[in-house]
């Protein structure tokens, strides 16, 4: 009859037990010296990750005390976690960290991270980092990039380019564009046939990287760039350049070389029908090229945006040092040893585009192409980061305006709602 | 009123066990099997496409596409993912986390609506609003503070902050539940148990909680679901991978740019049968009511 | 019967004018109950109390997080007051609202009944409960994974609805469903039905166990037919748990962002933004803690506005006739 009872006292000791199961724990790694607590959230399948993989190996070779403590983690923990992890004890000794000004920047200018200029100098990592890629690395008191303190350092590179399938190419006899007249001729022909030459994502990045790549083919010169994503001068979002961008794109989907049902697309699924041989062309990153050269079945290239000045890009991501970790010359150490020629080269031969390789080293063409492009933009200062990174909250922005001009909203209407974003957004 | 009260147990059994009711059996009553079943399917077919997904080859998924049956049977991805995460460490931690907090929270409600419900205690409109905060509150909200807080007791990554805070939020949920469930008790069999000489611990462990028992149970169902699926806390909260819960691991297969659709299914899957496991177990309890030898 | 009766009238004395003896002895009886308030009020405080005010505390100041906080009085509220959108979105909230409380409500209260009433009785409790658990189980999947699924199931080109609307010859309906701003947030809502269903409809099962089948059974041979027994009988006795279920779902759509922002990230073009949005952007994209403070101060602070008059409301009801 009092059965009850007895399931309560039963309950309440289950809950006890499991408390005190839960209590302990927790707590690995130690402070002595010899342990080097690493993160990263890169696929361990990517060229990043295979690279540092070995990189992991060498570090262990020339540190036989050490033992390495390595976690991946999601990218969105480390995004929305990391102010909070590096105020605490449980920061790691070195991880890889998002570029820019609201990531990387954010966290220079709360202090949580590390200087590590005396090292960059000590150790010559400047001197294999060519300058157009260093901006990304170097922040000032204010957060903003391209200062004079290095706050990270760049393993790899990433910019956008031209993702051909060679045999739709073939199949409705249209040759490779080299200039934009000719891309845009390559693109009616594809449409008058009835085939979209585009792949898209309305929801994400795709789309609204389109339209930077337009301006910036009508973009004056660099300080267009510098005024945009470093604020030395006041942008227009109504110049010639926007406005350019903003119709052609408008323009492209109304002649169907975009199309129109992309716009609530996600960049996966954009990806994934490209590699499915369904469109000639994808204009999309880097971080793709591992996983075309995976997955597609078709004969592919890249190249950099046909007749472009400027194009998006940028390094990588960082190695930040938190000014927490308890064994940093360990983790200066690790990040020496990715910089080297061993791991640089093969980053590269993995599709990884380094930073520091010898270009002789890497032997596939279609890798050797991709990171000797890389090469040129970054040397003549061709690269132009990305449209979302000025100021936070920007990506969103830029989505649903560019979203809306898809849907028939008129191209000056949207430019002047992300100025007004943009000008909200400014560091105070 | 009082004929729905008297003795709602008794018949409640008969109905389970009695084969004698299924007697008519109408064209209607089969249309609606019918309807019900359909609908099921149709709930289902999701759970159908992550099937799919989870036993493809990435080269499958890419040229044939998402909703495309596999071809084979291929376990790799479910294997590559257990390893990739150290899966059983994993999933005990959310087994740990969650349970506790199902068991935790239903002691903690079945308290809380104890008083609000049956004690009717002054100013409990106000009292219960106030512990539904706990709920109305947007997580983003609580999760600076909370850290804070953490830090300063030395339970920051510990799993031990997460069943305390979801104990607490989770409980919201239960408090409002049992009180209006309990305010709406039959005082009769209150007053009986009194004159019998009953205190009141004892009223609550063999009057009411036996009589609201199926709520318990729903609840204690919803607070584990709920708990194994809540990914904002545990995120901030669980920072070692060896604290990790389901949901936080599945996150590292969401990279910056690129996705892993095979293996983001078949660790859906993987992640997603605890909880079915769990569902159905407890859904035994769920229908059968209440026994006839707990009111007396 | 009796005793019932008087127990009704002592508590409604309590409230009212009432004769003093019997209102002392109702406090000094209500006294005994408090020790079980006590543990869950004290986490709570821990927990969810000392948080909310340090929120309300953030919400006056400038803040990143980390470091120190910059007093700003109210810049905050006064910048939320002209922030636009914000207001604006409160409008899809409430047609989220009928996606996510109302319609599952209605559905759940239905579905319920028949597996409760017809289901089980005609067919064996197994088969409700199979069923059932079928209904259930889009509330186990993680939303990040039902967003991605659904957004193959909902693609404009090789969707399977769209596929479905052409292999049935109404090829004409097929849609950019999360694309198109007129269809967006239908489509959005259609999906919340989907995830949400099960939530109501276990708690209302739940509390149809405590009906007792002679009511159906005299009604029955009364000749009352389904929808009468169904509005007569079901709905009153689970009275209680109807509100409780819309209150939770009502609150729930109020938060409501995790399914929006995997679906369609408020788009297209913020034709699916809701408020809750906002205060995850500035926490945790923004990193403006102040202003995210803010927001969530206000959705708090209408939800509890919400809340008391639905509790009062409920109060009244079950006051009245539930007992």
């Amino acid at each position: 009859m009092f059965k009850a009872g007895r399931s309560a006292a039963l309950l309440a000791a289950l809950a006890a037990a499991a408390l005190s199961l839960s209590a302990c724990g927790g707590d690995g790694g130690g402070s002595d010296g010899k342990v080097l607590k690493l993160w990263h959230y890169e696929a361990p399948d990517s060229a990043m990750g295979q690279a540092w993989n070995e990189a992991i190996k060498e570090f262990q070779a020339a540190h036989p005390g050490v033992k390495v403590k390595f976690e991946e983690k999601g990218f969105e923990q480390i995004q929305k976690t990391a102010p909070m992890v590096l105020n605490s004890k449980d920061a790691p000794d070195v991880m890889e960290y998002n570029k820019g000004n609201a990531t990387a920047g954010t966290l220079s200018k709360q202090g949580l991270l590390q200087d590590l200029t005396p090292e960059v100098t000590k150790r010559g990592w400047d001197k294999l980092v060519s300058p157009g890629v260093q901006v990304t690395a170097k922040y000032d008191a204010k957060g903003t990039m391209g200062g004079d303190k290095w706050f990270g350092v760049p393993n790899y590179g990433e910019y956008l380019q031209v993702y051909y399938n060679k045999d739709l190419f073939k199949k409705y006899g249209v040759k490779i564009p080299t200039t934009f007249a000719e891309l845009t001729a390559a693109m009616d022909t594809f449409a008058a046939k009835g085939v979209t030459p585009l792949t898209n994502a309305g929801a994400e990045y795709m789309a609204h990287q389109f339209v930077y790549q337009l301006a910036l083919d009508k973009a004056p010169d660099r300080s267009w760039v510098d005024a945009y994503q470093r604020y030395t001068a006041k942008p227009n979002f109504n110049d010639a350049a926007w406005t350019y961008g903003a119709t052609t794109f408008a323009d492209w989907v109304k002649k169907g070389y975009i199309a129109k049902d992309s716009v609530s697309k996600k960049a996966e699924d954009a990806g994934v029908a490209f590699m499915g041989g369904k469109f000639p062309m994808m204009f999309s990153g880097s971080w793709w090229f591992g996983r075309v050269a995976k997955e597609a079945k078709f004969d592919w290239e890249t190249a950099v945006w046909p007749g472009a000045k400027m194009t998006l890009g940028s390094s990588g991501n960082l190695w930040v040092v938190p000014k927490g970790a308890k064994n940093k010359e360990l983790a200066y150490d690790f990040i020496d040893i990715t910089m080297k020629k061993k791991v640089q080269n093969m980053l590269g031969n993995l599709g990884g585009i380094p930073v520091a390789a010898d270009s002789s080293a890497i032997t596939d063409p279609k890798v050797k192409k991709l990171t000797d492009d890389f090469t040129a933009l970054a040397q003549n200062n061709r690269l132009a980061y990305y449209p979302d990174w000025p100021v936070s909250g920007f990506y969103d922005a830029w989505v649903a305006q560019v979203q809306k001009i898809m849907n028939g909203t008129a191209p000056g209407e949207a430019l002047s709602a992300l100025q007004k974003t943009y000008e909200d957004g400014l560091p105070k | 009123m009082t004929v729905t009260m008297t003795k709602p147990g008794a018949p409640a059994r008969d109905r389970r066990d009695a084969p004698r009711r299924r007697r008519r059996r109408g064209p209607s009553a089969y249309a609606v099997l019918v309807a019900l079943i359909a609908l099921a399917g149709v709930m289902l077919i999701p759970f159908l496409v992550v099937v799919f997904n989870a036993l493809k080859t990435p080269q499958e998924y890419t040229s044939k596409g998402p909703l495309a049956p596999p071809s084979g049977f291929n376990l790799d991805a479910i294997r590559d993912f257990w390893e990739r995460v150290d899966f059983g460490h994993v999933l005990w931690n959310s087994v740990l986390v969650s349970g506790s907090v199902a068991v935790l929270a239903v002691l903690l409600s079945v308290f809380n609506a104890y008083a609000l419900g049956i004690g009717r205690i002054k100013g409990r409109i106000w009292l219960l609003a106030l512990l539904l905060l706990a709920n109305t509150l947007p997580q983003e909200a609580l999760v600076y503070p909370l850290y804070y807080m953490a830090k300063q007791l030395g339970i920051y990554d510990t799993r031990l902050s997460v069943i305390i805070v979801f104990t607490v939020v989770q409980s919201a949920f239960g408090t409002y539940l049992l009180s209006s469930v309990m305010s709406a008790f039959p005082r009769p069999l209150l007053e009986a148990a009194r004159i019998d000489g009953a205190n009141r611990w004892q009223i609550l462990w063999r009057v009411v909680v036996p009589v609201v028992r199926p709520t318990l149970s729903v609840l204690l169902v919803f607070f584990f679901v709920w708990t194994w699926n809540e990914f904002l806390i545990p995120m901030v909260f669980l920072i070692s991978n060896e604290n990790q819960t389901v949901s936080v691991a599945l996150g590292v297969l969401q990279g910056q740019r690129l996705m892993d659709a095979t293996m983001s299914s078949a660790a859906a899957l993987l992640g997603l049968l605890p909880t079915v496991v769990f569902f159905l177990i407890f859904q035994r309890t769920l229908s059968r009511g209440l026994t006839a030898g707990a009111i007396k | 019967m009796t005793t019932h009766h008087e127990a009704g009238k002592g508590r409604g004395a309590a409230t009212g004018a009432a004769p003093r003896p019997a209102g002392r002895a109702r406090a000094r009886e209500q006294l005994g109950y408090l020790p079980y308030l006590l543990p869950g009020l004290l986490l709570f405080t821990a927990v969810i109390g000392v948080p909310f005010l340090m929120n309300i505390g953030t919400s006056f100041t400038e803040w990143s997080g980390v470091g120190s906080p910059s007093w700003i009085g109210l810049d905050n509220y006064r910048e939320l007051v002209q922030d636009g959108e914000f207001w604006a979105s409160f409008r899809h909230n409430v047609l989220v609202i009928v996606g996510m409380a109302i319609v599952p409500t209605a559905i759940g209260l239905v579905l319920a009944a028949a597996l409760t009433d017809l289901i089980d009785r005609h067919f064996g409790s197994r088969a409700a409960a199979v069923l059932r658990a079928c209904l259930y189980l889009p509330q186990v999947l993680p939303i990040v994974i039902g967003g991605v699924v659904w957004s193959w199931l909902l693609s404009p080109d090789n969707g399977a609805v769209n596929t479905l609307l052409d292999d049935v010859g109404l090829g004409s309906l097929a849609h950019d469903w999360l694309g198109d701003p007129s269809t967006a947030l239908w489509s959005v809502l259609g999906v919340m039905v989907w995830m949400q269903i099960g939530f109501p409809l276990v708690v209302f099962m739940s509390g149809l166990q405590r009906v007792d089948p002679s009511l159906y059974e005299a009604a029955e041979i009364d000749g009352a037919t389904w929808a009468r027994r169904f509005w007569h009988i079901t709905i009153p006795q689970i009275r209680p748990e109807i509100f409780v279920v819309l209150l939770w779902t009502t609150i729930a759509a109020l938060k409501a962002f995790p399914q929006i922002f995997v679906l369609t990230k408020g788009g297209p073009g913020g034709a699916t933004n809701v408020p809750s949005y906002y205060s995850y952007v500035n926490f945790f994209e923004k990193s403006d803690v102040g202003y995210g403070s803010a927001i969530a101060t206000v959705l708090t602070l209408v939800i509890i506005a919400l809340t008391v008059v639905f509790l009062r409301l409920q109060g009244r009801d079950l006051g009245e006739e539930g007992r």
